[in-house]
């Protein structure tokens, strides 16, 4: 408010000096001149008339004479008058006018918004620091689940384009320089109500700028990072970085998972990728990718990733780069971009299983991969998407697997943002065996037909399941399977997926364990139907017909059900 | 030499002399007291007032408080001098302009210290 009202003051001083001199000047001179009434007799304008004169002929010209008609001497000092008001009046004007599309007065003015509508925010919010093609991604998940957002880019083209993307919740947005800690404090990091701050800008060092000044300036804050470089990688975890997130390792891993795993796989990606779906083919996302031979063209950050899962005796994995030495490729590596069939065929695409097109360069990719294709028409191809623009290009090429590392990032950070309990899950799921996979898959897949699974988190505590707490503090007994599926309800059963009870994880919880207070418990269901847990949750009645079998229904009903049963 | 500032300390001081010139003499006697000075007293206290919008210095906004005092005493003595018909007598509405004149110089004489304490402190 004050940096605003001090520059308009400040700028005003000029005109209104002006105006205040001119209107002085000609009351002083209506005064001293003398004019003549009715009876022709001499007399003068009091201060007040002249004032008053003087006041509407600035403004309006044309009230008339008054008391009496002016004499010619009058008229002339009226005509000096007339035309310096006037142009005092048009310099004011002028000057409040320049004055609102100065730059320094419209950025002080917006920094007022800005800071108006952080002390205004009523609920939990996160800081979205860089809005690229990740930061617009985690931008859409975060207003889709109802949360509060500050998105903080130094550019203002690209945070101009948020305009028109009409979000659910109205984001606040600030054009400054991240970097500096200032821009942090502005954009709320000390508002107790700030639950967090993403990093996701496309510097690493910017990005470990943040997390560092944000962990320094607030311990408390949640902070999730993007970081492609191991170093910085390692340097933002030991400042306390709670979730950094390396788009190729990520990837990496959920290809090794799809190799070894490809039911675990499918689990995975139904639960990470609930705000955009990924593409995959349908064919390799049932049976997975085969082992065997693998070119990687590219030897970049992602072949890397790529190439470290690799490292097992089933894969034999054959490197193509155009500088093997500079990019520490493995001995046998070809030299070439794989975009020539030469290359290719050099690298032995003939027996190869799985080509992966792992350069930075969105046009090279797609050539490696149709050059790949016209050789080997069996072949199966993982593609990287630099640019999200070129995404539908590769599924035209119909390529496999695609690579978005900017998706990559997005899902992972709005998976550990909204459902925590979803990332524990994962993370212990990959001690689960083949077996257990293929029956979690077989369940979800019997529960949602459309392969759309959604998960739910229960909190049994006074706030989020009054109903069921009440129950159990009567010291009825309530088991898993009970909250979980019903008879009754064939529809609206859900699989439990996890158990989170003081601090310890059990995931696949028993069906026959009792529920106590204060346990967390992750479900599984189809996203058409609304949960019986879920219902179960805040109607006490409903938990009296489902636990204790003390049936509320309508007479009527009461009566049919026995006509039907005798 | 700061132009600025002889400005200001110009307009500052002639709003204290102006107020001054209208105060002096009888309190209630109309003819020791000329609406003309009162008048370009208001004008000069008025710019002095404009001169100090915006300043965000420690002195700056105490002399724009100070000068505001001023333009609003000399204001009520405007319009006391406007409503004098209402008064008993001439003598007791002079007396009544006199009095607020004199706040108003008081708040000026304020101004004008504060003016000598800010340029004293340059000196250092």
């Amino acid at each position: 408010m004050s940096d605003v009202f001090f520059l308009v003051l400040r700028r005003l001083r000029a005109p209104l000096i002006l105006l205040i001199c001119v209107y002085a000047l000609a009351t002083l001179g209506m005064t001293l001149i003398p004019g003549l009434d009715d009876s022709d007799q001499v007399y003068y304008l009091t201060v007040f008339q002249a004032f008053y004169f003087v006041s509407y002929m600035g403004t309006t010209i044309g009230f008339g004479e008054l008391p009496y008609e002016f004499t010619n001497y009058q008229r002339a000092w009226v005509l000096v008058c007339i035309y310096t008001s006037v142009i005092a009046w048009l310099y004011a004007i002028g000057s409040v006018l320049r004055l609102l599309q100065d730059d320094t007065f419209l950025a002080a003015v917006s920094q007022h918004v800005f800071r108006r509508n952080i002390r205004r925010i009523d609920r939990g919010f996160y800081i979205i620091c860089g809005y690229g093609e990740t930061g617009s991604l985690v931008a859409q998940g975060l207003a889709a689940l109802e949360l509060k957002i500050v998105i903080v880019d130094i550019n203002d083209e690209r945070t101009r384009s948020l305009e028109l993307e009409s979000l659910k919740i109205e984001p606040i947005i600030l054009n400054a320089d991240i970097t500096e800690p200032k821009t942090l404090i502005d954009a709320g990091i000390n508002n107790p109500l700030c639950d967090g701050v993403i990093a996701v800008t496309e510097s690493d060092h910017t990005n470990l700028k943040i997390a560092v000044a944000a962990k320094l300036v607030n311990p408390n804050v949640t902070v999730i990072c993007r970081s492609e470089i191991e170093d910085e990688a390692k340097n933002m975890a030991s400042f306390g970085t709670d979730v950094i997130v390396n788009p190729y390792l990520t990837f990496g891993r959920r290809l090794h998972l799809l190799c070894d795993n490809p039911q675990l796989h499918r689990v995975h990606t139904w639960f990470i990728n609930q705000h955009s779906t990924e593409h995959i083919d349908e064919r390799v996302r049932l049976k997975g990718l085969p082992k065997g031979k693998w070119i990687i063209c590219g030897f970049g950050r992602f072949g890397k990733a790529v190439n470290h899962y690799l490292q097992r005796d089933e894969f034999e994995v054959v490197v193509v780069d155009p500088d093997p030495i500079k990019s520490f490729a493995p001995n046998n590596a070809v030299v070439g971009r794989g975009t020539e069939a030469e290359t290719l065929i050099e690298a032995g695409i003939k027996d190869a299983a799985v080509v992966v097109a792992a350069s930075d360069d969105d046009a090279n990719n797609l050539s490696v991969l149709i050059t790949a294709r016209q050789l080997n028409p069996e072949i199966f191809t993982v593609g990287r998407v630099s640019r999200e623009a070129d995404h539908t290009l590769f599924v035209r090429a119909k390529c496999d697997y695609i690579m978005r590392g900017s998706q990559v990032v997005a899902n992972e950070a709005l998976t550990v943002i909204s459902r925590p309990l979803v990332t524990k899950f994962l993370q212990y799921s990959n001690c689960l065996t083949q077996e257990d996979t293929n029956l979690l898959v077989d369940r979800i897949c019997a529960l949602s037909p459309n392969n759309d699974p959604i998960t739910w988190r229960l909190q049994i505590d006074q706030q989020h399941a009054p109903a069921i707490v009440e129950t159990l503090s009567q010291g009825i007994e309530i088991t898993i399977r009970q909250i979980c599926e019903h008879d009754d309800f064939p529809r609206n059963r859900a699989i439990p997926l996890l158990l989170l009870r003081d601090g310890m994880s059990h995931i696949l919880p028993d069906q026959s364990q009792r529920l106590e207070p204060n346990d967390e418990l992750l479900v599984c269901a189809s996203r058409e139907h609304t949960l019986l847990a879920q219902r179960l949750s805040h109607d006490i009645e409903l938990v009296d017909t489902v636990i204790n079998n003390n049936t509320h229904r309508i007479p009527l009903f009461r009566w049919l059900r026995r006509q039907r049963t005798a | 030499m700061h132009f600025e500032k002889v400005i200001f300390a110009f307009f500052i001081i002639l709003a204290l002399s102006l107020n001054f010139s209208f105060f002096v003499g009888d309190l209630d006697n109309p003819e020791h007291h000329h609406i003309f000075e009162l008048a370009c007293a208001l004008v000069a206290s008025l710019i002095c007032t404009v001169m100090k919008f915006g300043d965000r210095s420690y002195f700056g906004s105490t002399v724009l408080a100070s000068s505001l005092v001023a333009v609003l005493m000399l204001i009520a003595t405007s319009t006391a001098w406007f409503f004098m018909d209402l008064f008993a007598t001439q003598t007791a509405a002079m007396a009544t302009i006199s009095s607020l004149a004199g706040g108003a110089l008081v708040a000026n004489i304020l101004s004008v210290i504060l003016l000598i304490m800010e340029t004293g402190q340059l000196r250092r």
